[in-house]
């Protein structure tokens, strides 16, 4: 009796605190802005790092990152390379100014004397030499972009010299690999010998602009601090916090964030900040593309494996229909030869395949496909296949939109599309077994021509010798327009076989609170390898942006004189200058660094 | 006696859930390294034949399936639950982590609404047929069949975006210092307002029903008859007579609760941005993180089976009869 009214008395206490503690709550939901705002005397910027459970890119160390771009900037913001990318092209970073030797395979960095490790360490050329070899002890383990293949061996000349020797000429070396490698410190690194299980505070110490706080893998975020000795110039903010919520566009609204970014179909939700001048907007190329990727396979292929075949499809597909339908208007239809408009690997010159029945129609009566049933043509006899033109394609949730669309236009030439909507890694494990007919997928970096190499890109069932020995020449080919010329046949090729056929490039949009921040730009042909977001970590440099307010001159407008003075695109002619007596990125950034008043840069 | 049998039985369960969480996942196509290559990556990558192989041999994936198995029970035997192949650390980490908050938010709420659905609904089945059953009846029906994720999303958009009254979404205000546990212990309940919220309406309608209806049948008996012939009164009849035996099939369907609870909670979570382990299991599904899915059945099997044997010791201890059976 007594232990029954012991329970039930608990009981009512617990609902009596649960409800004081509900009013106790609203109460203080007020006080507590006023104590935010309290601590709020340094400068925080809160970025969206993406939807609550996939907005944690893992650990931010260079070996444990999530290799997508999302990781890979988390782990820039630490860590920097030897060169960077601005809105304009490559800058220096860690290294003040190189040279290359006649035929390429000798690059010399002079680097910068100012540079500190966060533990107060003096970085050196041997941190350099270190770290190339360590990657190529451990090779794999990087897993983010694999290239240190090229790279034959590194010497330290003298404390702020390195010379990199490579096997064979690498056209994308000072992308892909000077301005993608992360530098380690040597004192630390030296000691670890499972570098994709070291995860401590160690493994986050590095010569970036900011400095890790505290990393979450359950809450999704990634708390970051100034690192005020940085080389590179004076510190915008005090914090930096890339957090998941469940929706962006209120989490700006109710300030909770400062900056988000937006994608594709999200056009409706940017078009509500059109207008607001809380806000600025920023539209960027994604450098990414959605397509259709044939199975090409020659003994299972049939008959997707026939180039007329798929020219039928490709003419089927409406692709304006399809931006119209799904993104709003916010991307535009694709170029049949993979790389984005925006970038200067861009071949305005390949077929478009303009949306074309007719066309289509007469292409599959040419194959054979001229009896119907119910409107659906049929395989003719003696094929591998008899009955209903009929396909399976995969897609995720994601592009069942596009699925149905291209689903009821490919209806009208008579092909009957069975939409199978299926997880990623379902329909993955079917394309590597080439066991599919046509799957919806997309990927980015298509500011770069290395993302054609097969096998990582997606056309792996496709082969050409051709595609495969243009591909092998554009890679060691140096001079700018010669690559180009290269580049341009491995798009027209990929237009002309239609391994894939391209549906469309989504748009960008940054969104950000300028009062906060308000150096946001897009970096041109992407962050490192070719990375379309905003997170470049040189939007917390005072010297972006400061200038144009302060009249001091700063390395955007210097680099934008630079570039007109020498009127080239190609980065590696910076180096020219030394020999011929032009201005280049050495003298000017010694020349900025000394008028804002920082120590200034000798180099040899 | 008795209990020591329970015990065994209950492990014995737990043994053929464990096998069935190991072999499930690994019947689904797929691999988890395919997720480390990624949907629709910014940078299209894909490992060669050679590379593929390195790497499931690292986490022991090219072994054969019984080895797997072996090894994946000799390991728990020890406490090891194994390492996640998507998050590159310990699972039970990853786990742990995420497991306060769920805790916090499920416990929460599991209490208020059963305590709320038991008092309802006994006093709804005391005055059953009047206006207050009726008006109790609708009420609760026509709230609780709003799907949570609507509810939730209702909630987000009124009391935290309109009003501004309770945060978006999160278990804790992110960056900022507390100035004392107070501080921190205030923020977490503040955030936690509008889930626990939605969660308690999403689940009261069944506890509700069914403690009417036990009610309601436990009124009509005869030892109701005969309290009442001995002159007891309403109040002691009530809650001495009818409440504790109508509360059994109520506890026993609290304890199946538990693991819907854990898994039902997803939707909240996704909405509320809540960091729990509905949310983990999901994206580790798509994953097929093998580790990582095997670890949060076990804790949600552990918990289920738990919550069925206190039930069972709640229902002894209710009802005399069951311990003599």
């Amino acid at each position: 009796m007594k232990k029954e009214k012991t329970v039930l008395t608990t009981l009512v206490v617990a609902v009596l605190i649960c409800s004081a503690a509900c009013i106790a709550f609203s109460a203080t939901a007020l006080a507590e802005e006023d104590r935010v705002a309290a601590t709020d005397g340094d400068r925080i910027v809160r970025s969206v790092g993406g939807e609550v459970g996939t907005s944690d890119w893992r650990y931010p160390a260079p070996f444990t990152f999530y290799p997508r771009g999302p990781g890979y900037v988390r782990m820039s913001m630490l860590f920097d390379t030897l060169t960077w990318k601005d809105a304009n092209g490559v800058i220096p970073a860690l290294a003040n100014g190189w040279k290359v030797s006649d035929d390429g395979k000798t690059w010399t960095f002079y680097l910068n004397k100012n540079a500190r490790w966060h533990d107060g360490g003096q970085f050196t050329a041997d941190d350099v030499k270190f770290t190339f070899d360590y990657m190529k002890d451990y090779e794999g383990a990087f897993t983010w972009f694999e290239a240190i293949d090229y790279v034959d061996s590194v010497e330290a000349v003298d404390d702020y010299t390195v010379i990199i020797s490579l096997n064979e000429p690498m056209a994308s070396f000072l992308v892909d690999i000077a301005g993608n490698m992360p530098i380690l410190p040597e004192h630390i690194w030296s000691g670890v010998s499972d570098p994709d299980k070291f995860t401590g505070d160690d493994a986050v110490i590095g010569t970036g602009p900011m400095k890790l706080v505290e990393y979450n893998s359950a809450e999704g975020f990634y708390h970051y601090e100034a690192n005020y000795d940085y080389y590179n110039g004076k510190l915008l903010v005090d914090e930096f916090i890339t957090l998941g919520v469940s929706n962006a566009a209120a989490s700006l609204k109710t300030g909770d964030v400062d900056e988000a970014t937006f994608w594709g179909s999200a056009v409706d939700a940017v078009n509500e900040f059109v207008g607001d001048d809380d806000f600025e907007i920023i539209t960027g190329p994604s450098f990414w593309v959605l397509q259709v990727i044939f199975n090409c396979d020659a003994d299972g292929g049939y008959p997707t494996n026939n180039v007329t075949f798929r020219r039928a499809i490709a003419y089927g597909i409406g692709r304006e229909e399809i931006v119209e339908q799904k993104l709003h208007g916010g991307g535009v239809a694709a170029n049949t030869g993979i790389l984005h408009p925006d970038a200067i690997w861009y071949n305005p010159d390949c077929e478009d395949y303009a949306h074309n029945a007719t066309k289509a129609n007469a292409m599959l009566d040419s194959l054979g496909f001229t009896e119907k049933v119910d409107g659906i043509r049929q395989y003719p006899s003696g094929a591998d296949k008899s009955g209903d033109l009929e396909f399976v394609l995969y897609t995720t949730g994601k592009y069942l939109r596009e699925g149905e669309l291209i689903q009821a236009q490919l209806e009208e030439i008579g092909i009957k599309i069975e939409l199978t909507p299926s997880d990623w890694t379902t329909i993955d494990s079917y394309l590597r077994a080439a066991d599919f007919d046509m799957v919806i997928s997309g990927h980015g970096g298509i500011a770069n021509p290395q993302i054609m190499r097969i096998p990582d890109w997606p056309a792996s069932t496709y082969q050409s010798e051709e595609y495969a020995s243009t591909f092998a020449e554009q890679e060691v080919t140096l001079d700018i327009d010669d690559r180009k010329e290269l580049v341009n046949q491995l798009q027209d090729l990929v237009a002309e076989d239609l391994p894939v056929y391209t549906l469309y490039h989504p748009y960008i949009w940054c969104v950000y609170n300028p009062d906060v921040l308000d150096t946001w730009f897009y970096t041109r042909d992407g962050i490192s390898i070719g990375i379309p977001i905003e997170l470049n970590k040189l939007i917390f440099l005072a010297r972006y942006g400061d200038a144009n307010e302060n009249g001091k001159i700063n390395m955007q407008d210097v680099t934008q004189i630079e570039r007109m003075i020498l009127e080239l695109d190609d980065p590696t002619d910076m180096a020219d200058a030394t020999q011929n007596g032009k201005i280049n990125m050495q003298d000017v950034t010694h020349i900025e660094l000394t008028i804002l008043g920082r120590a200034p840069i000798r180099c040899e | 006696m008795n209990t020591i049998n329970k015990l065994a039985y209950y492990l014995v369960i737990l043994f053929i859930i464990l096998s069935i969480n190991f072999f499930l996942p690994r019947a689904m196509p797929g691999d988890p390294l395919a997720y480390l290559t990624g949907e629709n990556p910014d940078m299209p990558t894909r490992m060669t034949e050679e590379e593929r192989e390195m790497r499931l041999a690292e986490y022991g994936l090219d072994k054969p399936l019984l080895e797997q198995y072996l090894n994946y029970m000799v390991g728990l035997s020890r406490g090891d639950l194994g390492w996640s192949i998507y998050y590159n650390n310990h699972v039970l980490e990853e786990i742990l982590v995420r497991l306060k908050w769920t805790l916090l938010l499920t416990g929460t709420s599991t209490v208020i609404y059963m305590l709320l659905g038991i008092f309802l609904g006994a006093e709804s089945a005391w005055a059953r047929g009047k206006t207050k059953d009726i008006g109790c009846l609708t009420s609760i029906l026509t709230i609780s069949s709003f799907p949570s994720f609507f509810l939730g999303t209702l909630f987000v958009i009124f009391f935290a975006f309109k009003l501004g009254l309770f945060p978006l979404g999160g278990a804790k205000t992110i960056g900022v210092s507390y100035a004392n546990p107070l501080e921190e212990t205030l923020d977490i309940l503040h955030h936690l307002v509008l889930p626990v919220a939605t969660l308690i309406i999403a689940h009261i309608g069944g506890t509700y029903l069914l403690m009417r209806n036990s009610m309601l049948s436990v009124l009509g008996a005869d030892y109701i008859l005969s309290a009442r012939a001995k002159g007891l009164s309403e109040r002691y009849i009530r809650n001495r007579h009818a409440i504790k035996n109508a509360l059994l099939p109520v506890v026993t369907m609290a304890a199946l609760m538990v693991g819907f609870m854990i898994m039902g909670t997803i939707f909240v979570e996704k909405v509320f941005t809540y960091p729990g382990i509905g949310l983990l299991l999901y994206e580790s599904v798509l994953r097929r993180d093998y580790p990582l899915i095997q670890g949060i059945f076990l804790f949600i099997a552990i918990s289920v089976v738990t919550a069925n044997f206190i039930a069972d010791m709640v229902c002894i201890w209710l009802d005399p009869r069951v311990r003599d059976e």
